[in-house]
C-alpha cells in the first residue's frame, strides 16, 4: 500500500498549494511606492541611499526599486500596465511619453507641481516632457549627441584637430582603420552600434546639424527623402562599403580602445572616465557633429519622472519625487542630481546643473550646445519606438549595401508616415 | 581467406571512422561549455586586454560564489524549483487521470475525445501566448478582479500565472494512456469483484503499476519546465520576485554590460544548468522511454 | 485491500456532497454512485476538460476574435474584420520576409540536423561506452536556451570568439557569424541543430534498436561492408523513424523563436535576418501593443503549419 499513500499525500498537497498560489505576492500593510528605472543597482546607488533616508523620515512609506534593461524598459511598463501591475513611479524616455499619455497611462501633475517644474527646469527639458501643451513629469537626465574622438589615435595618424566635415571624417577614419590577418577590422576609424539609437539618434543628430529637422512640424510626415537626409545615409553606407567600419565594430569599442570616432551622447562619460582614469581628458575629445559648413546642430533627449495614473499612491509618489529633486539639507545637489552627476550625465534641473562639475573639456561642449540652442529636442512623435526601429531597419539596409540611400529612405518614409497617420 | 581479411580491414576502417566521428561530435558538443566555464574564471583585466586573454592566468573561482551573493540566485533557484515541481505534479495528476479514463473505460464520446487529444498536439504554443495572457489578466474574481474581470490584475504577478497554463499537456495524456493500456484489465476486474470503488482502483492498483510511466513523464516535464523561457518571461517581466533562473539572468542583462560583470554572467549561466544535469544523469533512462513512445506512434 | 480508511478523493467528495445534496440519498449510495463505472471516467477527465476549456478552446476563440480587431490592450478594441489578414498578406513587406526566414530556418535545420543525427546515431549504437557518449550528446538538449544563446554569443564573437580564433590559427578568414545579415540565420540554424542533435540521435538510436541484427549478419555474410550496410539496410529500414523526425522537427522549427529572441536581445537582427514569424508576432504584441495584428500573424502561421502537417 505504500505507493498509494504517497500518491494521496501528493494529491492533497497539490490542491493546498494550488489555492495558496492565488494569494497576492506583496502584502500592503503600509504605502508601498514602486520605482522603476532602467538604471541598474550600481548606477542607482545615490538614489537608493536617498530612498532609505526618505523611508526613515516617513515610516509609513515603503519604497521598492525595480530595474529593467533599457532595451526592455518600455515593454516592461506597457506589459505591467496591460497586466494592471504598474509601478507607481517610472523614469521614462521622453519620446515614449506620447504613446503612454495617449493610452491614459500617465498621471497629470497638479498645477502646483507644474509651476514648480517650470520654475526649476530649463526650457528645452520642459519642452521634452510636454505633449500637446500638457506637462507630464519632471525632467531628469539630458543627453546630447556630439562627435567623440580619440585624441591619441588621431594624433598618431597625423591629425591634430577633429574633422569638421564628413569628408574629413572619412579621410581620418580610413587612415586609422587597421585589419587583422583574417580581414576583420581590429581598430575602426568610426563606429556605429547594435541598438536602435546607435543608428537613429546619430541620423537625427546629423539631420539637425544639416539644418533639417527629421519630421515635419505637425509630426505627421517626415523629411527622410530630402537631399540632405539621403546624403547623410549614403555617407553612412560608404563607411561600410569601404571597410572603414562594420557591424562587428561597435560603440563599446571606443572605451575598449579599438575605435577612434563615434557620434554618441554624454552619458558615456562615466564609463570612459573609469576606463581612461587620469588620461581621460588627454584621450577623449568632443567636437560638434561634422556637417558641410553652416551652424552647428545636434539632438538632445530627456528622461522624465512620471507617475502612473492607476497608482494607489499618486500623492505620495509626487511628494517623493519632489523631495528627490530638491537639494536636501546643506547638500548642493538633489538626490536625482547626485545620481546623474555620478553618471557624468547632465540634468535638466537648473540648480543641479549649476552645482554640477561641468568645467572639464569633455562636458563643456555639451553644456554649450544646450545653452546655445544648437541641441534640438528629439521630437515626441507618435509610436516613436516603433518608428525608430523601422528607420534603423532601413538604415541598416544601406549599411549592408542591399539598398541605395534613396530606396531605403523612400521606403522608411512610406512606412513611418503610415504609422504617423494612425494618430487621431 | 583473402576476402575475409579484406572485410576485416574494411570493418576496422569503419570502427576508426565511427569513433573519429563520435569524438569530433563530442568535442563540438562540449567545447562551447568549456568556453563558458573558462570565461567565468577570467578577471576583468584579462577581458579588457587587447586581445583578451583566453586561458585565465589567475582563475577567479570566487565568481561562482559571487553569483550567490551579488545576484538573487537563491530566489531564482527557489522559484525555478517551486514552479517546476508544481507544474510537474499538476501535469502528472491531470495526465494520469485523463489517460486512465481514455484507456480503461468505455464511455460515450471517448474516441472523439481521444482523437481530439491527438489533434490538439498540433496546436503550437505561440498561438496561445496573447489570449492566455489576457485570460489570466481578466480572470473573474481573482487577484482583485470583479465578476467581469475588471479592477485588479487577475492571476498576473502570481505564481499561478506561470503554472496554470502548463497544467495539462496533450502529449502527457497520450503518453499516460499508452502506459495504462498495458495494465491488464483482469487486475481491475478482480478488485471490482472485491467491492473496491473506481477511485480506489485507480489510486491503489492502476497508478502503482504505471510508476515508470509517471517517472518518464515527470522527467520530461521537469526538463521542459526548468528551461521554459518565453511564457515565464512574458508574465514575470514586472515581477522580479517570481522570475526563474534563465528568465532572471536574461532580464538582468542590463547589469552585465561592462567587462567586470561578464564573468559573473557566465558563472550564473553555469550554475543555471547544473540542477538539470544532475537530475538528468540519474533519470535519463526514463527520458528515452518518453521520446520513443511518441516515435512509435508515428 | 483491507484498509478501510477513505481515500482523499472520497473525503473531498463526501464533503462536497454534504453542501450540495439534501439528506435524502443515503451517504454510502452517493459515494458509491460517483465511484461507479459509469460516472468515474467523467470525474477522471474533468480536470482535462476544465483546463482544456480555459487554456485551449477559449484562447483559440479569443485569439481569433482579437485578430479581427485593432487593440492596443489599454483602450477598447476596434472592430476591423479581416483587415489585418489582408494587410499582412498584401501590404506588409516584413511579414513575408519573416515567413521566408521561418521556412529557411525549419528547412535548413532538418536538412543539416537530421542526416547528422542519423549518422551519429548509427555510429553511437555500434560503439562502446554508450552511457558516456549519450551524456555528452545530451548536454546541449537539457541546457536552457538563455545559457545556450550566451554560450554561443561568446563562441561566435567576430574578433575574439573561440571559433574565429581557431579559424585564424588555421589561417582562415573570420566570418561575422552573428553580425553578417547573410550569415546570421544560418548561424542560428547551426546552434539549433547543436541543441537538438541529442534529441534526434536518441530517436534514431531507438529506431535502430528495432532493426533486427540478423539483417546485418546476412549482409555481412554476403560480403557487404559497413558503408553498404548503412545505405542498403539502415537507411531504408529506418524510414518510419526518419519520417517522424523530419515532420516533428519541421513543425517545431516553424514555431520556434526563443533562441532568436534571446540571442539578438529581442531585435531579430541584424537587418531582421533572424526575425522569424513567431518572433515578429511576439514583438508586435508585447513591444508595439498591436494585439490584433499579432493575433492575425499567429493564425496565419498556424494555418501554414496545419497545411504542411496535413500534407
Amino acid at each position: 500500500m505504500k505507493p498509494v499513500r504517497i500518491t494521496r499525500v501528493s494529491v492533497v498537497s497539490a490542491l493546498t498549494a494550488a489555492t495558496a498560489l492565488v494569494a497576492p505576492s506583496v502584502a500592503a500593510a503600509e504605502t508601498t511606492i514602486t520605482v522603476a528605472t532602467h538604471y541598474n543597482q550600481e548606477q542607482m546607488g545615490p538614489l537608493l541611499a536617498c530612498f532609505d533616508q526618505y523611508t526613515a523620515e516617513n515610516p509609513d512609506i515603503k519604497i521598492e526599486f525595480q530595474q529593467a534593461a533599457y532595451g526592455d524598459f518600455l515593454q516592461t511598463i506597457l506589459t505591467s500596465r496591460v497586466g494592471g501591475t504598474s509601478p507607481d513611479i517610472y523614469n521614462i524616455y521622453s519620446v515614449w511619453a506620447p504613446q503612454l499619455a495617449d493610452a491614459g497611462t500617465l498621471d497629470e501633475p497638479s498645477d502646483e507641481m507644474k509651476d514648480w517644474i517650470r520654475a526649476n527646469y530649463g526650457e528645452g527639458s520642459v519642452g521634452a516632457a510636454t505633449i500637446n501643451g500638457t506637462l507630464w513629469g519632471i525632467p531628469t537626465e539630458l543627453s546630447v549627441y556630439q562627435l567623440f574622438y580619440n585624441k591619441k589615435m588621431l594624433a598618431e595618424a597625423g591629425y591634430d584637430a577633429p574633422p569638421a566635415t564628413w569628408a574629413e571624417l572619412k579621410e581620418i577614419a580610413a587612415a586609422i582603420t587597421t585589419k587583422n590577418d583574417q580581414g576583420v577590422i581590429e581598430r575602426a576609424g568610426y563606429v556605429y552600434g547594435p541598438s536602435v539609437a546607435n543608428a537613429v539618434h546619430v541620423y537625427y543628430s546629423q539631420m539637425y546639424a544639416a539644418g533639417v529637422p527629421p519630421y515635419s512640424e505637425d509630426f505627421r510626415s517626415t523629411n527622410f527623402t530630402t537631399p540632405e537626409s539621403i546624403e547623410i545615409v549614403r555617407r553612412m553606407g560608404e563607411l561600410f562599403a569601404e571597410g572603414i567600419t562594420s557591424n562587428t565594430n561597435i560603440t563599446d569599442d571606443f572605451a575598449g580602445g579599438s575605435a577612434a570616432m563615434m557620434i554618441a551622447a554624454n552619458w558615456n562619460k562615466a564609463e570612459l572616465q573609469s576606463v581612461y582614469g587620469d588620461e581621460f581628458e588627454a584621450t577623449v575629445g568632443i567636437a560638434p557633429i561634422p556637417n558641410d559648413g553652416g551652424d552647428p546642430g545636434t539632438m538632445l533627449y530627456s528622461f522624465l519622472w512620471a507617475v502612473d495614473s492607476t497608482s494607489d499612491a499618486k500623492e505620495e509618489s509626487w511628494a517623493l519625487l519632489k523631495w528627490l529633486n530638491e537639494a536636501q539639507g546643506d547638500a548642493s545637489l538633489s538626490c536625482t542630481g547626485e545620481m546623474l552627476n555620478d553618471l557624468g550625465a547632465l540634468s535638466g534641473n537648473l540648480a543641479d546643473l549649476a552645482s554640477m562639475d561641468t568645467d572639464d573639456s569633455f562636458t563643456k561642449p555639451f553644456v554649450a550646445a544646450i545653452e546655445s540652442g544648437a541641441a534640438k529636442s528629439q521630437p515626441n512623435i507618435w509610436a516613436a519606438s516603433e518608428n525608430d526601429r523601422t528607420l534603423r531597419g532601413y538604415i541598416e539596409q544601406v549599411w549592408a549595401g542591399n539598398m541605395t540611400a534613396e530606396e531605403a529612405m523612400a521606403a522608411a518614409d512610406a512606412e513611418v508616415t503610415a504609422v504617423l497617420s494612425e494618430q487621431d | 581467406m583473402a576476402i575475409v581479411k579484406d572485410r576485416s580491414n574494411w570493418s576496422k576502417l569503419g570502427t576508426v571512422l565511427k569513433y573519429t566521428l563520435l569524438t569530433i561530435g563530442a568535442f563540438v558538443m562540449l567545447a562551447p561549455f568549456a568556453d563558458m566555464f573558462l570565461g567565468a574564471l577570467r578577471t576583468p583585466a584579462e577581458r579588457i586586454s587587447q586581445p583578451p586573454v583566453y586561458f585565465p592566468r589567475d582563475p577567479q573561482w570566487g565568481n561562482y560564489l559571487r553569483v550567490f551573493t551579488e545576484l538573487p540566485m537563491l530566489r531564482w533557484m527557489g522559484n525555478s524549483l517551486f514552479v517546476t515541481a508544481m507544474v510537474t505534479a499538476l501535469q502528472l495528476l491531470t495526465s494520469a487521470m485523463a489517460g486512465y479514463a481514455l484507456a480503461k473505460y468505455n464511455f460515450r464520446g471517448r474516441d472523439i475525445l481521444f482523437r481530439s487529444v491527438l489533434g490538439a498536439q498540433m496546436f503550437p504554443f505561440f498561438l496561445f501566448i496573447i489570449p492566455i495572457f489576457f485570460i489570466l489578466r481578466y480572470f473573474p474574481l481573482f487577484g482583485g478582479n470583479d465578476i467581469l474581470g475588471q479592477g485588479g490584475s487577475g492571476f498576473l504577478n502570481t505564481y499561478a500565472a506561470i503554472i496554470l497554463p502548463f497544467s495539462i499537456t496533450w502529449y502527457g495524456i497520450f503518453l499516460m494512456r499508452q502506459f495504462f493500456m498495458a495494465v491488464p484489465n483482469e487486475l481491475m476486474d478482480a478488485a471490482r469483484l472485491d467491492g473496491a470503488g473506481e477511485f480506489r482502483i485507480f489510486f491503489s492498483i492502476a497508478l502503482p503499476l504505471v510508476l515508470p510511466g509517471l517517472a518518464t513523464l515527470g522527467i520530461f516535464v521537469f526538463v521542459y519546465q526548468w528551461n521554459e523561457v518565453i511564457w515565464t518571461m512574458t508574465v514575470t517581466r514586472t515581477a522580479p520576485d517570481l522570475q526563474t533562473i534563465p528568465v532572471g539572468i536574461y532580464l538582468l542583462r542590463g547589469a552585465f554590460i561592462d567587462q567586470s560583470t561578464r564573468s559573473l554572467q557566465q558563472a550564473a549561466l553555469g550554475v543555471s544548468i547544473l540542477p538539470v544535469i544532475v537530475t538528468f544523469l540519474f533519470l535519463q533512462r526514463y527520458y528515452v522511454r518518453g521520446l520513443t513512445a511518441g516515435a512509435v506512434k508515428g | 485491500m483491507t484498509d478501510t480508511s477513505p481515500t482523499a478523493s472520497e473525503q473531498m467528495l463526501s464533503a462536497a456532497r454534504e453542501d450540495l445534496i439534501d439528506q435524502e440519498p443515503p451517504r454510502r449510495s452517493l459515494a458509491a454512485r460517483l465511484s461507479s463505472k459509469a460516472v468515474a471516467p467523467w470525474i477522471f477527465i474533468t480536470p482535462m476538460l476544465l483546463f482544456g476549456a480555459v487554456f485551449f478552446i477559449l484562447p483559440l476563440l479569443y485569439a481569433f476574435f482579437i485578430s479581427l480587431t485593432r487593440w492596443n490592450s489599454l483602450s477598447a478594441p476596434k472592430w476591423v474584420g479581416f483587415k489585418h489578414y489582408e494587410y499582412l498578406l498584401t501590404t506588409d513587406p516584413v511579414f513575408w520576409q519573416t515567413f521566408w526566414n521561418t521556412m529557411y530556418f525549419a528547412a535548413a535545420s532538418i536538412g543539416i540536423g537530421v542526416p547528422l543525427a542519423m549518422v551519429l546515431a548509427y555510429a553511437f549504437t555500434r560503439s562502446k561506452g554508450r552511457t558516456v557518449w549519450r551524456s555528452i550528446y545530451w548536454l546541449p538538449m537539457i541546457t536552457n536556451v538563455v545559457a545556450v544563446a550566451y554560450i554561443w554569443k561568446f563562441v561566435l564573437d567576430d574578433r575574439y570568439g573561440l571559433l574565429n580564433r581557431a579559424l585564424g590559427f588555421l589561417g582562415l578568414g573570420a566570418p561575422g557569424w552573428l553580425t553578417d545579415p547573410n550569415l546570421a540565420l544560418t548561424s542560428v540554424v547551426l546552434i539549433f541543430v547543436w541543441m537538438q542533435l541529442g534529441h534526434n540521435m536518441l530517436l534514431f538510436s531507438a529506431g535502430l534498436a528495432s532493426i533486427d541484427e540478423s539483417y546485418y549478419e546476412a549482409a555481412r555474410l554476403d560480403g557487404a561492408n559497413e558503408r553498404q550496410c548503412f545505405f542498403r539496410i539502415t537507411v531504408p529500414l529506418l524510414m518510419p523513424t526518419t519520417l517522424f523526425v523530419l515532420i516533428t522537427n519541421f513543425i517545431s522549427g516553424l514555431s520556434y523563436f526563443t533562441l532568436m529572441l534571446v540571442l539578438t536581445d529581442g531585435n531579430g537582427g541584424p537587418l531582421r535576418s533572424t526575425t522569424v514569424t513567431a518572433l515578429y508576432m511576439y514583438k508586435m504584441a508585447f513591444e508595439d501593443l498591436r494585439m490584433g495584428r499579432a493575433s492575425a500573424v499567429a493564425y496565419l502561421l498556424f494555418a501554414v503549419i496545419l497545411v504542411i502537417t496535413l500534407i
